[in-house]
């Protein structure tokens, strides 16, 4: 163990080495040669002033501050009643199935354990049985061709020159309506046009004279029946306006109309549709959508005045960068809309094909306020919730699958159809159908592969995805000159006929074989796959 | 018939109680009809997409479906 120096021997060193180092400073001194003898001198006192501040004396000033006196004022107040109020919904019973109780009820218990054998042998039975092999019940007469049961024309539109725009099936599908108007107009017309029904159940259907006419003051471009009305008509005018037609009452059928004020569209309204009100499921509104970008809900009121209820405004500035969409340098320019179709599973969702090619999907519960300075009564919101990949060219049509939740069509301009699914921006498959334009798509509302296309060689195409995915199943030729065919409608109640109408002002009622109108028996499930993998 | 268990969701199952309901009491009484010593057991209906059982009861109705592999 090392033992600490002792502080006594340290000082000792240094004190001994003190004067041995001041003895030899000194010596130094004195050292070398003979310097000049220390004399003394007395300098001048220098005083240097204190500048402590003690000695500076203390300079101060006295100042003060007060705050103003604050205002004061005494008030009461006293709620004079009040009253409280509570109120609970109660969560809606399911319908007519009585809530399942703790103890199974004895009876119920003794009847399954009684049929609980017989029944597990018939299902196994079934499981192995072929004594269904190959037996097919024809109910009724079989169709092999696509023929052509109707040619319906009205005469004094056809010696004007009018295209037919638009056609529609009513509630109970024995009505068909045409809208005339043309589809190739680019500014202004003052044409007259008309809106033409024709009773097919009615004996005596005369082909060249529909059962009403209407005489509109501008060109029709579109129409859709009341799903529920049979005889209530809802069309949209090349001006922009959007009435709702009574065919019941021949000599003043207009019901409704928007008139020409700040909220009606400023364009061309391309689409209409009724759509049922959210509480009141058996009044319906009307949506209309046009190429201004707007998309107005309207609403019937006395007095013949269709009033705003909701509207959406399409803004490029508001559009989700799903994928890429060229975006114009400033300012706000709307999306022209020119077809829209709601989702059969969800009354909200909606898709909107535009001008622009891209078909975007869109919810009426929207909330976002759209960026644009159209007046309006109503505040526009900006509806779009996801942008899908674009058509080269715009989109005319587009068509939500009856069967599927997420697939939908849609057919542009630039003779492609593109089958989409919500879920994703990239369309699971595109067709060519035809070199020129494509004016109409529908899916067929009772097979689930199947669909109509309306092309602009005069044809109609029938696709069945199931047995061919690469070229129509039928090509039926509406038109002899080749004209195009610029729309088509599936009859939901009677479902073999099947409308088209094009531009030398014929409208055409097909009879589709019955291949096309009886489903086979996996269809559903090969349209899930479709969905999922896309088309082999 | 009110529904008292169910694996499909309430409206099918509210559908097919009261049609099949009065389908099997339609097929009993023709089996009454024909044969009076005779009652029906079981009923099976064999469409395009399905087989619809039923096992009928005097107080209760068992219905199976089944999708027979194709």
């Amino acid at each position: 163990m090392a033992m600490p120096l002792s502080p006594w021997s340290l000082r000792r060193a240094g004190s001994a080495g003190a004067p041995a180092l001041a003895a030899g400073r000194a010596g130094g001194v004195k050292g070398p040669g003979r310097p000049a003898p220390l004399l003394d001198e007395t300098l001048g006192v220098v005083s240097v002033p204190s500048q402590w501040r003690g000695v500076q004396g203390i300079r101060g000033e006295t100042k003060s501050c007060q705050t103003a006196s604050i205002a004061t004022a005494e008030a009461s107040a006293q709620a004079q009643t009040h009253a409280d109020a509570q109120i609970q919904t109660e969560t809606p019973e399911p319908v007519a199935v009585v809530p399942v109780s703790q103890h199974d009820n004895p009876r119920l218990v003794a009847f399954l354990q009684r049929v609980e054998a017989m029944v597990t042998r018939e299902l196994n039975k079934n499981w192995q049985s072929h004594a269904f092999d190959g037996f097919v019940v024809n109910w009724t007469e079989p169709q092999q061709t696509v023929s052509c049961l109707h040619t319906l024309g009205y005469p004094p539109a056809q010696g004007q020159g009018l295209h037919v725009t638009s056609i529609s099936w009513n509630a109970t599908g024995s009505v068909l309506a045409c809208a005339y108007g043309r589809l190739d107009d680019g500014d202004w017309s003052t044409l007259k046009s008309y809106v033409c029904t024709w009773n097919l159940d009615r004996r005596g259907l005369n082909p060249r004279q529909p059962s009403v006419v209407v005489e509109v003051p501008s060109a029709v471009m579109c129409l859709a029946f009341h799903p529920a009305q049979p005889s209530h008509i809802a069309g949209g005018l090349y001006s922009g306006e959007v009435l709702v037609w009574d065919v019941s009452r021949p000599e003043d059928p207009l019901l409704w109309r928007t008139g020409l004020t700040d909220d009606t569209h400023t364009d061309p309204v391309y689409q209409v549709l009724w759509l049922p009100e959210p509480r009141h499921s058996h009044h319906f509104q009307v949506l209309s959508v046009a190429t201004d970008g707007k998309v107005l809900l309207w609403q019937g009121v006395g007095a013949g005045q269709l009033q705003l209820s909701k509207g959406f405004a399409l803004v490029v500035q508001q559009l989700p960068r799903s994928t890429k969409v060229k975006k114009p340098p400033r300012g706000e320019t709307e999306v022209g809309v020119t077809a829209v179709a709601f989702s059969s599973f969800d009354p909200n969702l909606f898709v909107l094909g535009t001008e622009g090619g891209f078909p975007l999907k869109c919810s009426l519960a929207a909330e976002v306020l759209a960026l644009t300075r159209m007046p309006s009564s109503v505040s526009l919101r900006a509806p779009v919730q996801f942008t899908f990949s674009p058509h080269g060219g715009p989109v005319y049509s587009v068509s939500c699958s009856p069967f599927h939740r997420n697939l939908f069509l849609s057919a542009g301009t630039d003779g492609h159809v593109h089958l989409y699914s919500m879920l994703q921006a990239q369309p699971l498959t595109s067709l060519q159908l035809s070199q020129k334009y494509l004016f109409a798509v529908r899916w067929s509302p009772v097979r689930p592969l199947v669909f109509a296309a309306a092309s602009g060689e005069g044809e109609v195409q029938l696709f069945d995805l199931q047995k061919n995915s690469q070229k129509p199943t039928v090509s039926i030729a509406q038109t002899q000159d080749g004209s195009p065919v610029y729309c088509l409608e599936f009859n939901s109640q009677q479902t073999q006929l099947l409308a088209a109408g094009d531009a030398k002002g014929t409208v055409k009622v097909w009879q589709l074989s019955t291949a096309f109108t009886e489903q086979g028996p996996r269809e559903t499930e090969d349209l899930d796959q479709l969905a999922v993998e896309g088309a082999t | 018939m009110i529904p008292i268990r169910t694996t499909l969701d309430n409206s099918t199952t509210v559908q097919y109680a009261g049609l099949l309901h009065q389908l099997t009491m339609k097929a009993k009484s023709t089996v009454r009809d024909i044969d009076p010593q005779n009652d029906l057991t079981f009923l099976r209906i064999r469409s395009k997409k399905h087989e619809i059982m039923v096992a009928p009861d005097k107080e209760y109705l068992l219905i199976v479906i089944q999708n027979p592999c194709e």
